[in-house]
């Protein structure tokens, strides 16, 4: 696990960078980070075991920006495996807003609301006439509300497409859950990833 | 690219789903070591088509049994016992009975008092020192007979809802004691002790390691000795040993109230090494120990008359009957009179135990599905309600 994220963030560095050498010209910014998927109470825990790995792609765009700070929008699909609990594919979309230093730090806090389809990661049987048969599982619909705030570091400061590596803590809900039963369910995402553009001009001309 | 990564997520959802574990009907073999009469039993009729109508609502599979001293002894099963490999449940089926053993406990705690190796107005604190009795508010002062009672006021550990999200991310970790009661620790006490009562899976920890403490054995061992072995308990066991022994029928949670149960059986780490809970057994093992003890061919009368003084908590839940404590007992009134009783829940599981002193009737029954929807036709006040309108 830890040579998986050693490699993972060698990666992302890389491709950080890369899109840095594709010129300056504005370009669309990625968001990909690999995170540990973990139900827990918002702020009693960093890092949780057993591992549950996810995934999340996204994309961003300004509202306003200065020179140390800017307000944005993400939108972003992930996918999730909480080993015996369940798995899940969402769709979401962020408020942000991000303070950078002079040093190339940065630290955001993001407001998000999304969809989510939650999947069994164990047989499942779903009564019907009396008696319990195996079923395609067709999944559960959640809501899944979020808030996160993370510290990144810009590669190359005072670039256009400035590449960015990150840590994010983000604290998701889920809704409904089990009704009567577990209202909303909790969780701790946390994310190690990076900010990379990939650069119009130069993909039509590859 | 963006069709790869559609088709591959597709497919990533479809295959990462665990199948159940393919098991031979015959390691669900089970006998009783007694004469079973059941089908000749006069009521025997009634009494399956009460299993077959909970089964029918969605209860994967129940086993019980009925002792009246007119009619003797009547056990029945209805459902199955694994989904997966389709196997019917019957009545000798073993399963978790979680909270049930809390009864065995405290009658343990009782005969060590009659050996006179304690009192249970001593504090706990004189037999058990250091972190758990530093951390845990009330601990100190908590008398033996207070934790029995459940009128320490010492938080329990399962309302801690970072035991619960903690024992959801990782559902088959297998939990030592220690590592429960910090979720108790610098909690504060709901009231000091003898105040009120209120239910705490705690204290039953502690008085586990009381008897670990007194016997310098594991507190399983000693309900070996002292109660499964002399009543006869042939296939009653404790957890610790063997978490998921031969023949324990498969555990099934409802987890998104939809009646689309996922399989749990391997999901009750947090109570296979601790005397609140662990305990595996079948409702004939179950109704043998409970009639014993009300007979009082355990305990000594005296021991009986201590375990049935009562006390009831200042709120009372108005969703439940009257209920009262006792020590590791119940007594509720039903409309159909006075029963001593207690339930108890693990993860997949749910068994409750009832006495009615007036004529003797022992009802015992044991599901292996819970949560969600089903907890409706077994657990709750109109689930025993629908239960003892036939039963009694």
């Amino acid at each position: 696990m830890t040579k998986t994220l050693f490699l993972f963030i060698v990666v992302i560095i890389f491709v950080s960078s890369y899109g840095d050498l594709k010129g300056q010209e504005r370009a669309i910014p990625v968001n990909i980070s690999l995170f540990n998927e973990s139900t827990a109470i918002p702020f009693t825990r960093f890092f949780s075991t057993p591992a549950h790995p996810g995934i999340l792609v996204g994309t961003e765009f300004n509202y306003k920006e200065k020179e140390h700070s800017r307000l944005f929008q993400t939108a972003n699909i992930s996918y999730f495996y909480h080993n015996y609990l369940a798995q899940g594919a969402g769709i979401n979309t962020e408020l942000g807003y991000e303070r950078t230093l002079k040093s190339g730090l940065a630290f955001e806090g993001l407001f998000g609301i999304g969809y989510m389809h939650t999947f069994a990661t164990t047989e499942e049987f779903s009564f019907s006439d009396g008696q319990y048969l195996k079923k395609t599982d067709k999944g559960n619909a959640r809501l899944f509300p979020s808030f996160s705030i993370d510290i990144g570091y810009y590669l190359k400061k005072g670039e256009i497409n400035n590449g960015k590596i990150f840590i994010r803590y983000q604290l998701w809900a889920e809704y409904p859950y089990s009704p009567d039963f577990i209202p909303v369910m909790t969780h701790v995402n946390l994310h190690v990833g990076a900010k990379f553009f990939i650069n119009k001009k130069a993909k039509k001309n590859d | 690219m963006t069709k790869i990564i559609y088709i591959s997520l597709v497919l990533l959802l479809l295959y990462s789903c665990r199948k159940g574990e393919d098991i031979k009907p015959e390691f669900y073999d089970c006998s009783f070591n007694f004469a079973d009469s059941s089908a000749a039993n006069p009521d025997n009729n009634k009494y399956q088509a009460l299993l077959d109508e909970m089964t029918s609502n969605g209860v994967v599979g129940v086993t019980m049994s009925v002792y009246r001293p007119q009619t003797g002894m009547w056990v029945g099963a209805s459902g199955k016992s694994d989904l997966h490999n389709d196997v019917d449940m019957k009545p000798c089926n073993i399963s978790r009975v979680g909270s049930t053993v809390k009864m065995f406990t405290a009658v343990t705690v009782l005969l060590l008092k009659e050996e006179g190796k304690l009192d249970l107005d001593d504090k706990i604190s004189d037999y058990l020192q250091g972190d758990v009795i530093d951390n845990i508010e009330n601990a100190d002062i908590a008398t033996i007979r207070q934790l029995l009672q459940h009128s320490s006021g010492i938080y329990n550990y399962i309302q801690n809802l970072e035991f619960q999200t903690a024992s959801l991310n990782d559902l088959i970790r297998e939990w030592k004691p220690e590592d429960l009661l910090k979720y108790a620790y610098n909690k504060k006490a709901y009231f000091q002790s003898d105040e009120d009562v209120r239910y705490s899976n705690t204290g039953y920890i502690l008085l586990g390691m009381l008897i670990e403490k007194i016997e310098g054995k594991p507190f399983y061992e000693v309900f070996e000795e002292k109660l499964f072995g002399p009543l006869g308990m042939t296939l009653t066991k404790f957890a610790a040993k063997d978490h998921v022994p031969e023949g324990i029928v498969r555990g099934y949670i409802d987890m998104y109230s939809n009646l689309q149960v996922l399989e749990s059986t391997y999901f009750s780490g947090w109570d296979y090494y601790t005397a609140d809970g662990g305990l595996i057994s079948n409702p004939y093992d179950m109704s043998v120990f409970f009639q014993t003890l009300m007979n009082g061919q355990i305990v000594s009368d005296q021991s009986l008359n201590e375990m049935l003084t009562w006390k009831m908590p200042d709120e009372t839940d108005p969703g439940f009957f009257p209920i009262y404590y006792g020590l590791g007992i119940f007594k509720i009134e039903t409309s159909k009179g006075i029963a001593y009783m207690h339930s108890g829940d693990a993860i997949g599981y749910y068994a409750n135990m009832l006495y009615f002193p007036d004529d003797s009737t022992t009802i015992v029954y044991a599901v292996n599905s819970n949560y969600g929807k089903i907890d409706q036709f077994v657990s709750t006040k109109e689930a025993m309600e629908n239960i003892l309108d036939v039963l009694k």
